[in-house]
């Protein structure tokens, strides 16, 4: 029925109104924002309701967000940890209480400065739908900027594409890993990442050609090139820079400068 | 009596030579499993080498053979292909694979003398590969051609159907840089890969070939090259560099006037010629052997060109036997003229008459009734253990140090095939020995046939089989 679907998004957007509302009345510094998100079962509100009425201090609000299904809870006052506590606190309560309850819970706190604007409370409430894992997601405001950045790693070593992968993934880049000079060339097309992070050694093709290759591609925007290697030969530095690399690094490296190095590429 | 005291003898040699492959396997196991080449192979202080890879009529594997060559893990190094003047498609197919154009004014050096060069090949693209053009002139030529373009103090040949394991060249400098002032020639193992899965350049799934040559093949070079290369290295006493793979010092070829020409067996003339010129001038030297280098080779696997590439070998053998006869049981020589060149002589060159006479010897003694058929067996039988406890003994070395063959259907069929070699094809190798012996008092000096079948078509072919 197309009248109720009206109804709802109405409701929402309500719901997201009176949550920007709430953030703004509060006068504490910072202020807790939580949505909590029960897949394929009734939002169980009044636990959570009555659940914070037993353990809670402060004030609190709870609203029903009709369109995606979560409960928001606004929490003013605590930091990001009280807030991440209060999140595992409710959902162990509600794994107790419901059975077969599977909550993700979505959660921030807000600075009094840099209180979220409508939509982000918005993309805030539908990520918490999206959520895959058990585990509680801090969201942060750098998500809300715009996509993240994807990188794009190659290295015929596992240890050093794994350990890359973990760190450029903290970082908040979308990655993704080729063994070879070949698959990447494949991959590069497929997904136009931002970045390609490569080592000079590869099997198939070697790096001088493979980055040749990557700037003869036809894209929109071509990808920035930063090659992390063993090869130290003069030569070669300079070779690769002169065929337009972005920055060349060497293997030993620093994650801390690698991370430097790459959001000045990116930025 | 003669041909008992010559097993005896030749039996207590061979042993010897694999007791002291046993005795270097242990540091040959650490120094391929603990090291790293990691930090070494982007080290500005490696030297650097010239490949060089002789082509006649390989357009079937020269482009998979290139694009292994430069993706070596090595920092600085050239590709040299020398088209030996190829009446097929070679330079054709690698010009227009890497878009190669001719390099005006080249400056060859023309330190040795070599055919005419038609043309250099060069493109920026690809800073580190050259494609030489010349006249034929055989394999030794290309490599003498090869030597002149080359701008690195370091060669290294390799043939054309053969493919270098991404560490190969690496672990042959870190043996190079040991000892650089005397090491002036490094052999690297020489492995087979019929039946091998090859993907980009680099060999993915080691397996042991389907086909019987190869088969046999395989079982054979894990014998010469673990059981016995090992050992004769220790003593300095090795006479040949596989010209499939082997790196050089590039001062030391040019003194002794590089490659000889016009006649097979220039991978064992060219060692030869080291240690003689080395012997003669009292430098000190060392010929290394490096087993953890492997590079991957094509096996013939038909008999028709199994035996051609034999009786080759076997009229090089003697060929360089009786050039350098003059080293023979002379003590200047050391322990090649003392043991490697006699040993050449009377059990590799002369095997195959020690072998029929003294068949020819027992048969005559059992008709006149001297000898009874239990000793002639019992004779039969000890020779032939003792041939296979040396191929069980490379296995063995191979299972201790490297383990490229997992499978143990395939150690299994290794065991296997190690005793079947004695009835045929032990036999079938003195034969063509023999008649490359015949062919080289025709003078016959060609190459003989050999064919190349392309990587991937062998691939196709062991995916059916499978």
């Amino acid at each position: 029925m197309p009248n109720t679907a009206t109804l709802q998004r109405e409701a929402a957007v309500n719901v997201y109104r009176s949550v920007e509302q709430g953030l703004k009345e509060t006068g504490a510094e910072t202020c807790g924002l939580m949505f909590i998100h029960c897949a394929g079962h009734a939002q169980p509100e009044q636990q959570v309701r009555t659940h914070l009425e037993q353990t809670s201090e402060s004030a609190f609000q709870v609203w029903k967000d009709g369109a995606t299904q979560a409960i928001a809870v606004l929490l003013p006052g605590l930091s990001l940890d009280e807030v991440h506590y209060k999140g595992l606190r409710i959902k162990h309560e509600l794994q107790e209480t419901v059975p077969g309850a599977d909550p993700q819970i979505t959660l921030a706190s807000f600075a009094e400065g840099e209180r979220p604007s409508k939509a982000t409370i918005q993309h805030m409430a539908e990520s918490s739908k999206l959520v895959d894992s058990s585990e509680i997601h801090i969201y942060t405001l750098d998500n809300t900027a715009d996509e993240p950045e994807r990188i794009l790693i190659v290295d015929n070593d596992p240890t050093v594409r794994e350990f890359l992968q973990l760190r450029l993934k903290m970082q908040g880049y979308e990655t993704y890993e080729a063994v070879d000079g070949l698959a990447a060339l494949d991959l590069i097309e497929k997904v136009t990442p931002d970045l390609v992070l490569t080592e000079l050694n590869l099997y198939g093709i070697d790096g001088l050609p493979f980055i040749h290759h990557i700037q003869k591609l036809e894209m929109e925007q071509p990808p920035k090139i930063v090659v992390l290697t063993e090869q130290r030969v003069e030569q070669t530095i300079s070779q690769c820079f002169r065929s337009g690399v972005d920055d060349y690094m060497t293997k030993p490296f620093s994650p801390v400068e690698l991370d430097a190095r790459i959001r000045r590429c990116l930025h | 009596m003669v041909a008992i005291y010559y097993v005896v003898f030749v039996n207590t040699l061979y042993f010897s030579i694999l007791a002291l492959s046993f005795r270097n396997i242990w540091t040959i196991f650490r120094r391929s499993h603990y090291s790293k080449y990691n930090t070494l192979s982007g080290s500005e202080l490696v030297p650097s080498v010239s490949l060089l890879v002789p082509a006649y009529n390989e357009e079937l594997t020269i482009i998979e053979n290139v694009n292994c060559l430069m993706t070596l893990n090595y920092p600085t190094y050239e590709v040299i292909v020398v088209n030996d003047g190829s009446s097929d498609a070679t330079l054709k197919i690698l010009l227009d694979e890497y878009r190669l154009k001719p390099v005006p004014n080249t400056k060859i050096r023309g330190k040795i003398a070599c055919q005419k060069i038609r043309g250099i090949y060069h493109n920026p693209e690809f800073p580190d590969l050259y494609v030489i053009d010349k006249e034929n002139g055989g394999k030794a030529d290309s490599l003498n051609a090869g030597i002149n373009l080359s701008h690195y103090p370091l060669i290294s040949s390799i043939d054309a159907d053969s493919l270098l394991e991404k560490d190969a060249l690496i672990r042959m400098a870190r043996m190079y840089m040991e000892n650089p002032e005397e090491t002036v020639a490094i052999g690297g193992d020489v492995r087979i890969a019929n039946g091998c899965k090859i993907e980009n350049g680099a060999v993915q799934d080691v397996s042991l070939p389907r086909k019987i040559w190869p088969m046999f093949q395989s079982i054979e070079y894990l014998k010469a090259f673990l059981g016995g290369r090992i050992g004769w290295s220790h003593m300095n006493g090795l006479i040949i560099v596989s010209g499939a793979f082997g790196m050089f010092r590039k001062d030391a070829v040019i003194a002794v006037g590089g490659y000889r020409d016009g006649y097979p067996g220039e991978d064992m003339n060219i060692i030869i010629k080291l240690h003689r010129y080395m012997l003669e001038n009292k430098l000190k030297y060392r010929v290394a052997f490096c087993p953890e280098a492997v590079c991957w080779t094509q096996a013939p696997d038909s008999y028709r060109i199994l035996s051609s590439q034999r009786k080759r070998w076997g009229r090089g053998n003697l060929k360089n036997m009786l050039e350098n006869r003059g080293m023979l049981f002379n003590p200047k020589y050391k322990v090649m003229g003392m043991v490697t060149m006699p040993y050449n002589v009377i059990f590799e060159a002369l095997n195959p008459y020690f072998r029929i006479t003294g068949l020819l010897a027992l048969a005559g003694y059992v008709l006149l009734d001297m000898t009874q058929w239990p000793i002639l067996l019992l004779f039969g039988l000890l020779n032939f253990v003792s041939g296979y406890l040396l191929s069980v003994g490379a296995l063995v070395l191979e299972e201790i140090a490297f383990k490229r063959y997992n499978k143990l259907s395939d150690l299994v069929k290794m065991l296997v095939y190690s005793a079947l070699k004695f009835v045929g094809y032990h036999q079938l190798g003195v034969l063509w020995r023999l008649q490359g012996h015949v062919q080289f008092l025709q003078n016959n000096n060609s190459w003989g046939t050999m064919t190349r079948q392309s990587w991937s078509e062998d691939e196709k072919k062991t995916s059916e089989a499978a």
